[in-house]
């Protein structure tokens, strides 16, 4: 396996505030990597450091650099790097004026691309991947804000994969879904792994170890440990991690 | 992360099972004493308890396999819990064995209703068998009980006595019967107790190395005397 993205010694703040303090991970690609831990602890943090967001809010500062196919990303436009990193959040949030058609062509008409039969192939591409396609293809001049809350997170998925991304962060993408819905977001990921690197923040932990083949651990916003999945689910290396896994935290 | 009331039902479920666990594993140690016992006495009396123990055995094996389904079915246990769960489960069914391998011995006890035959008190590896089969199985059961992973990481080694023994006990009963000093079916129904003692030491093996998993989360390899004679020592 090869490392695909990697944070080297990478630190974040908010204001005065450290969030994640020198923390240091590689991502497979093609492979998906959970990030586990405690409410506040840096996950999403962690996350929104690897494709520039963090940066998007004030008073914000970076520390350490983020290796994507061994360049740091932190050298590179911050808008290129979203596109090769993209991102679907805690909250399905598709464009609420846009039908399902123009949410996903969404970032592709912002890169510029305008011809007709290449938006068709990459809407029709990106719904399929998202497996959404059968649903929607008859509905696509549609509201997307019409489609049920795992739908809408499946188009929030689609409308990532429009662009063409190598990465894929998901922060918490199934914590407003019922079990069916989570279900389909789950088979999705790991289609989507084959093709994709996959970061995953969760709070559930067995959705974690459903779909994950890295896990790692953040507390305080330290990486206390990271391994094979299996191995941190049946056996941790860490005490720490034992009890938060366990619930004897606190 | 377990909430607190979930991780309180999840502890309650726990306490359950070891607590059934370690009545399980006392019995079945008991049961093994009182057949051996009952066997040189050619006590009926005893054998009958432990028909008697055997059967509370698989009812203990049934309760503590419920409560493992449970626990797993609703807390989705990770880490030292899960390992603590799935080898309660196994090693359930190692003491359950060892129980069913004690009424076989006693069993032999009613075979023979005027008392043990002459010649029992001939075969003195039999007891000296019998004599460290226990140990092993009380050995691995207090490991269980303490969650102590050392004390049982070298049971292969221990089983290997037994099975050295077995073949002494085997040797020495086809010898009396050679000699004429004791009868084909007396002779046979030893050969079978020292079988017995030697599946139950196997049984042992396997609640020790599954102790070890418990403790630790490490597999012990499983390998063959004959194999870990040729490698180095340490």
């Amino acid at each position: 396996m090869t490392s695909k993205l990697t944070a080297d010694g990478l630190s974040a703040w908010y204001g005065p505030k450290k969030a994640i303090e020198d923390i240091s991970l590689a991502f497979e690609e093609h492979a998906a990597t959970a990030i586990i831990g405690p409410s506040g602890c840096g996950k999403s943090t962690l996350i929104r450091c690897l494709n520039r967001m963090h940066e998007t809010l004030p008073k914000t500062r970076v520390e350490g650099k983020v290796l994507l196919d061994g360049e740091d990303v932190y050298e590179q436009d911050a808008v290129a790097v979203r596109r090769r990193i993209g991102m679907v959040f805690q909250k399905a949030n598709p464009f609420p004026t846009m039908s399902v058609y123009d949410n996903v062509a969404a970032g592709l008409r912002l890169n510029g691309t305008r011809d007709r039969k290449v938006l068709d192939r990459a809407v029709k591409g990106s719904l399929v991947k998202a497996a959404l396609w059968d649903e929607v293809k008859d509905s696509l001049g549609k509201p997307g804000v019409g489609l049920s809350g795992g739908q809408q997170q499946r188009l929030c998925i689609a409308r990532a994969l429009a662009v063409e991304p190598e990465v894929l962060l998901m922060d918490e993408p199934c914590s407003a879904l019922d079990p069916i819905a989570t279900a389909k977001i789950e088979d999705l990921i790991f289609d989507l792994k084959k093709e994709y690197t996959v970061v995953i923040v969760t709070h559930n932990m067995q959705q974690a170890a459903r779909v994950s083949d890295s896990t790692a651990f953040l507390y305080l916003g330290r990486l206390i440990e990271v391994g094979g999945t299996r191995e941190l689910f049946e056996h941790p290396r860490e005490e720490l991690t034992e009890k938060y896994i366990t619930g004897r935290f606190g | 992360m377990p909430e607190r009331a979930e991780r309180k039902a999840l502890e309650k479920g726990l306490n359950t099972l070891n607590e059934n666990m370690a009545t399980m594993a006392e019995l079945s140690e008991l049961a093994i004493r009182k057949a051996v016992d009952g066997l040189s006495r050619g006590d009926r009396a005893t054998a009958e308890e432990v028909f008697t123990l055997d059967q509370e055995l698989y009812g203990l094996q049934e309760e503590i396999e419920g409560t493992c389904v449970d626990l797993l079915a609703l807390h989705a246990p990770v880490a030292r819990d899960l390992r603590t769960i799935t080898t309660s489960l196994k090693i359930t069914t190692d003491l359950d064995r060892i129980g069913r391998y004690a009424k076989d011995i006693a069993e032999m006890s009613l075979q023979f209703p005027e008392g043990p035959p002459p010649g029992l008190s001939d075969l003195a590896k039999i007891p000296q068998m019998a004599e460290h089969t226990i140990r092993m199985v009380d050995t691995v059961i207090r490991a269980f009980v303490r969650r102590d992973a050392d004390s049982v990481r070298n049971i292969l080694e221990v089983d290997d006595e037994v099975d050295r023994l077995n073949d002494e006990v085997f040797a020495e009963i086809v010898g009396h019967m050679e000699a004429g000093r004791l009868a084909i079916v007396a002779g046979a129904r030893y050969v079978l107790v020292a079988r017995h003692l030697e599946r139950i030491a196997d049984h042992a093996v396997n609640i020790g190395m599954r102790v070890v998993y418990m403790v630790s989360g490490e597999t012990l390899p499983r390998i063959r005397a004959a194999d870990r004679a040729k490698r180095p020592p340490g």
